[in-house]
């Protein structure tokens, strides 16, 4: 009987840290839809553009995500490629943390390694395009 | 009952796992939180996994690591259950690089991105230590954007509270 009872305990106490997780991010992204970042004052803007002039690979995200919230897809796409792309892998790593932590394992696999240089290269070479004329359809 | 239960063959929340009645001295599955078995000298190859860089490096001798015929209900390996030789990866952080990279900082994320591949590459080379101190370089870049993107968000409410005050006023 009390082993139901510690398994349970058990099992919300591992979800907690997803739970908040998920709650907190969700949180975030109905501020960016609420609170329109296309209003000049709303937000802060990015520190690397605003110091160098030059648009980061992150540039226009919030517009990006509040374009999400409204259904607005392809201007989502227009203002940053790269964060809309980043939505369904961060929500599958989530789906996979919170099964292990449902079951209780530990993580045994990783991604190989070429992956993430590949990552980097593309996010560097995403940051350079969108700066360079020929890249002007990915700047926001 | 006196143990935390979830040996209990017959509780229904028990984590799955596949059956190994073989094996009745089987160690009590670990808890999350629970301190992970020292890594291994080398990653195993974890069938249906990404372990990286173990391409053909099944040797020729080794029985397969998939079960024994009734074992592993659940497609996973038989005799190999995780925390074992195989072990845990030390963290990447890549969330947190991939958020870094882009909601804060690019010059961080960046850095938070190169720790979390030479984290995977020298776990998957076998290099444990090399991973685990690139492990703790991604943490701390980790810690250094949100600490940065905290402060900056403060700042500039701080700063924008300021500016309706004062022109309201």
């Amino acid at each position: 009987m009390t082993a139901h009872v510690v398994s349970r305990t058990r099992r919300g106490a591992a979800l907690a840290a997803p739970l908040g997780v998920a709650t907190l991010a969700l949180a975030a992204v109905g501020l960016v839809a609420a609170v329109d970042p296309n209003e000049p004052g709303h937000y802060p803007t990015c520190p690397f553009l605003a110091v160098t002039g030059q648009l980061c690979p992150g540039c226009g995200s919030l517009r990006a995500v509040h374009a999400m919230t409204h259904g607005d897809l392809a201007a989502a796409l227009g203002l940053n490629l790269l964060t809309v792309l980043a939505v369904l892998p961060l929500a599958v790593i989530w789906l996979r943390w919170a099964r292990r932590r449902w079951a209780g394992i530990s993580r045994t696999d990783i991604a190989p390694a070429p992956v993430l240089w590949t990552l980097l290269v593309v996010v560097l070479a995403f940051g350079l395009l969108r700066n360079l004329p020929v890249g002007a359809p990915l700047a926001p | 009952m006196s143990d935390t239960g979830s040996n209990d063959p017959y509780d229904p929340n028990r984590p799955r796992q596949p059956e190994q009645p073989e094996q009745p001295e089987q160690p009590q599955e670990p808890r999350w939180g629970s301190n992970p078995p020292p890594p291994p000298e080398a990653p195993q190859s974890e069938p249906g996994g990404w372990s990286g860089g173990q391409l053909g490096g099944q040797q020729p001798g080794t029985p397969p690591p998939y079960g024994a015929p009734g074992a592993g209900q659940y497609g996973q390996p038989y005799g190999q259950p995780y925390g074992q030789p195989g072990g845990t990866p030390p963290p990447n952080y890549l969330v947190w690089a991939i958020l870094s990279t882009i909601f804060c900082c690019l010059p961080l994320g960046i850095a938070s991105i190169v720790f979390a591949a030479q984290v995977n590459g020298k776990y998957a080379s076998g290099d444990i230590a090399g991973a685990q101190e690139a492990s703790r370089k991604a943490k701390t870049f980790a810690v250094w954007s949100a600490g940065i993107g905290v402060v900056v968000a403060v700042i500039y409410i701080l700063v924008v509270i300021v500016a309706v005050g004062t022109g309201s006023s």
